[in-house]
């Protein structure tokens, strides 16, 4: 008995030794099979299926490439990253929104001169050129990822309610905040308007435009932070009176079914949306008709789609619309059979029948970034038929936004790292949610805000 | 003794053989704790002392993130509602399961089946829980609101119960008291059983009543075990993440309050591990207190 549970304890010793030799055994075989992580933000499971059916038809025609799809939230995907930096494993590529593309770039984790090199093989004439800006570096030509994908935000809005009311539609401060007010019944349940509220991206996104229009940025033209400014609170106060015709409590995109259900008038939304509000059966996962019958606006309107129309452009001071541009970037990597496979992959998803499949996913709300793919009839003609639905114009129109996107980290056409870096960190955000859900002083708030912010700065 | 013979020299004698045989048996467990518990737990204290850079150049600053971590008010925050947290959910789950146990001890029809559905909030996934939870507790479509407000009105408006700052601590108190309470019964239900039925019966002839009988017998019977869950219970809530995190992000423990501090934001490695260290005396110091006093060891 003795000699068995010594002979088994040897083993069980010996085992981790083992697995050291065979670690380094496959390291030795690098050059031949290569393996790699790619994180995308496209976490719903459907798009992960139609991601991993591109990967397994790339790895098919290349048996010595392995590609593991991973998941993560966009609003994890900074933080994942930098751990992954700070451990020293990196996957090999990712899928993530450009302002959080140029945050890595600007922590020097990406690997420019591959993603440079893609694009020029590609052609640069080929891209829009706004969605190439971007993501360019401050030497001009040089690329910190690619654009891939993007769509824009604005507010969609009850037009049937709007026209009964009387109502302008929600393109300026005042009018929005008009009828934000005008439709707020909570006693009805029923709001005026879905802003975001919660510490996440998403209120950043409905910020931005807002604070633009108001010509109050994060930086000036020399890079000097300039965001505890008259123009900036006056938009912050701004948003926090929006904020309190919100539905209860803190918010986030997810509250956009309440929309769909016909309890909101208004709601902060990128062109994502435009397959819940055609299709049935898109819609039918954000209903709860069956469960609670007796709960206003609990079935789908079919004429929903008919009744909403799309305010992309906020005007106080000035215009100004959002959108993001979805980026394919590589991280630096000790083995460059990695990067190799990388690049391929990429290039590989670059190719008409690959791209197009990748943007059907999510029409309306993924748009190409390359000028022929837009205009290729095989990409208009989507298997859920939304381009029918909305007609080729107002598609026209969203692709046109796109190359006009505006962010806080380009100021006079001279890219600022450090405003991709406040984005990345959620600064913004965090704030908002001290002033409308934990009742902080804007004052207050905003000075907190402006020394995260300088931590960054500083740095 | 052939065996025996082979593997340790001859001069060893049966004393030392079985010291060397001990060690042996406790060498793979030692091991994992010391790679997987003590490397990690003296690494972090060593983090404290630095300013932690994501490149990996970390730059000796002494004790100023324990200076930061201290003067900083959310820090207290976050130290007042893990102390309200863990009081509460540690009461809550041992006199619910106190109880529970005590009527499951009784005989009534289906009491097999009563028994093992009490075990559900405890065996199901956090996450197919917590989405439930806050589908109840939703402002707009969720069944709380619908009852409470629309058919009761009960209250003047509608409201976030989750997700507003100031509730929110209560509801993930409340969350964590149905979830884990099944583990105290469990663990009382067990000792129970176990009491000599002789000391009851020979109670009832001196006359003694049902809360004499809880008070003389029961009690001091379940004495220990119930120390022990108290313990176990403080010691877990105490660094509870999952169930708080997922719940609500707005109930920041000291657990979920390190997280937001080392990895969001402008992610204070440093300040995180210094909180870490923090919260790390602080339960030992009370498991040591707690120990002595109360478990009598």
């Amino acid at each position: 008995m003795k000699k068995i549970i010594i002979t088994f304890m040897c083993v069980l010793l010996l085992l981790p030794v083992a697995g050291v030799f065979a670690n380094g055994a496959q390291e030795a075989k690098a050059t031949g099979p290569v393996s790699f992580d790619f994180w995308t933000t496209e976490t719903q499971s459907d798009r992960m299926a139609t991601i991993q059916v591109l990967i397994d038809t790339f790895t098919a025609l290349n048996p010595d490439v392995t590609i593991n799809l991973v998941a993560v939230d966009e609003n994890d995907m900074a933080a994942n990253v930098q751990t992954a930096a700070a451990a020293g494993t990196l996957p090999g590529m990712f899928e993530a929104g450009a302002e959080t593309a140029v945050a890595f770039g600007a922590d020097n984790i990406l690997d420019t001169d591959a993603a440079t090199r893609i694009i020029k093989g590609i052609g640069e004439d080929k891209y829009y050129a706004g969605t190439l800006k971007l993501l360019e570096t401050s030497n001009k030509g040089t690329y910190y990822a690619l654009p891939y994908h993007g769509w824009i935000q604005g507010i969609w809005y009850r037009t049937d309610w709007f026209k009964e009311a009387g109502l302008k539609p929600p393109a300026t401060w005042e009018d929005t905040l008009k009828a934000a007010k005008y439709f707020y019944k909570p006693d009805e349940n029923q709001y005026g308007i879905l802003v975001g509220t919660k510490a996440e991206g998403y209120t950043e996104q409905c910020f931005t435009p807002i604070a633009m229009s108001n010509e109050a940025s994060l930086f000036d033209k020399d890079g000097k932070l300039i965001f505890n400014s008259p123009n900036m609170k006056e938009a912050v106060e701004y948003y926090a009176d929006l904020a309190k015709y919100n539905p209860p409590g803190p918010q986030t995109w997810r509250a956009r079914d309440y929309y769909l259900q016909g309890k909101l008038a208004m709601f902060y939304y990128s062109t994502y949306i435009m397959d819940d509000l055609a299709l049935q059966d898109v819609a039918a996962g954000s209903l709860t008709g069956k469960n609670f019958e007796n709960l206003k606006g609990s079935s789908f309107d079919p004429d929903l789609v008919k009744n909403t129309g799309f305010a992309p452009i906020m005007t106080k001071k000035q215009p100004a619309g959002f959108g993001v541009v979805v980026a394919l970037g590589l991280f630096k990597q000790k083995d460059p059979a990695v990067t190799a496979a990388a690049e391929k992959f990429i290039n590989y998803l670059y190719t008409q029948n690959a791209y197009i499949t990748f943007l059907h996913m999510a029409p309306g709300g993924m748009n190409p970034v390359l000028k022929s793919i837009a205009t290729n009839p095989l990409f208009q003609n989507d298997p859920k038929g939304i381009f029918k639905h909305y007609g080729p114009e107002k598609m026209a129109e969203i692709i046109q936004g796109l190359n006009s996107i505006e962010t806080f980290s380009i100021v006079g056409g001279k890219r600022i790292e450090a405003a991709s870096q406040i984005s990345a960190k959620q600064i913004i955000p965090q704030m908002m949610y001290k002033i409308t859900q934990e009742g902080m002083d804007v004052d207050k708030a905003m000075d907190w805000a402006n020394s995260e912010m300088e931590k960054i700065t500083n740095n | 003794m052939e065996t025996a013979k082979r593997l340790y020299p001859a001069t060893l004698d049966r004393k030392a053989r079985e010291e060397i045989f001990g060690w042996v048996l406790i060498l793979p467990a030692l091991v994992i704790i010391l790679s997987l518990i003590l490397y990690p737990i003296f690494y972090n204290i060593y983090l404290s002392f630095f300013n932690v850079n994501l490149d990996g150049v970390n730059t000796y600053i002494g004790l100023d993130n324990y200076k930061g971590v201290v003067f900083d008010s959310f820090f207290w925050n976050s130290v007042v509602t893990t102390f309200l947290y863990v009081v509460f959910t540690t009461i809550g789950t041992t006199f619910m399961g106190l109880i529970v146990a005590l009527a499951m001890n009784k005989t009534f029809p289906l009491r097999w089946l009563v028994r093992s559905l009490i075990l559900l909030p405890y065996v199901a996934p956090v996450i197919s829980v917590v989405f439930a939870w806050q589908f109840i507790f939703d402002p707009v479509n969720g069944i709380f609101m619908d009852i409470t407000f629309n058919k009761l009105h009960l209250f003047a408006n509608r409201f976030n119960l989750i997700g507003s700052p100031k509730a929110a601590v209560w509801v993930a108190i409340l969350f964590s008291i149905w979830k884990n309470f099944p583990f105290s019964y469990l663990m009382i239900l067990s000792r129970l059983q176990a009491i000599d039925k002789n000391l009851f019966e020979a109670a009832e002839i001196d006359g003694a009543g049902t809360w004499q009988k809880f008070k003389a017998i029961t009690f001091p019977e379940l004495y220990f075990v119930m120390g022990a869950i108290v313990l176990l219970r403080i010691i877990w809530n105490f660094n509870k993440f999952e169930e708080v995190f997922l719940l609500t992000k707005n109930v920041k423990v000291l657990s979920v309050y390190t997280y937001f501090k080392a990895f969001t934001g402008t992610m204070e490695l440093g300040q995180g591990a210094a909180i870490a260290v923090i919260q790390f005396s602080l339960l030992i110091s009370f498991i040591l207190i707690y120990v002595k006093k109360v478990l009598k060891w």
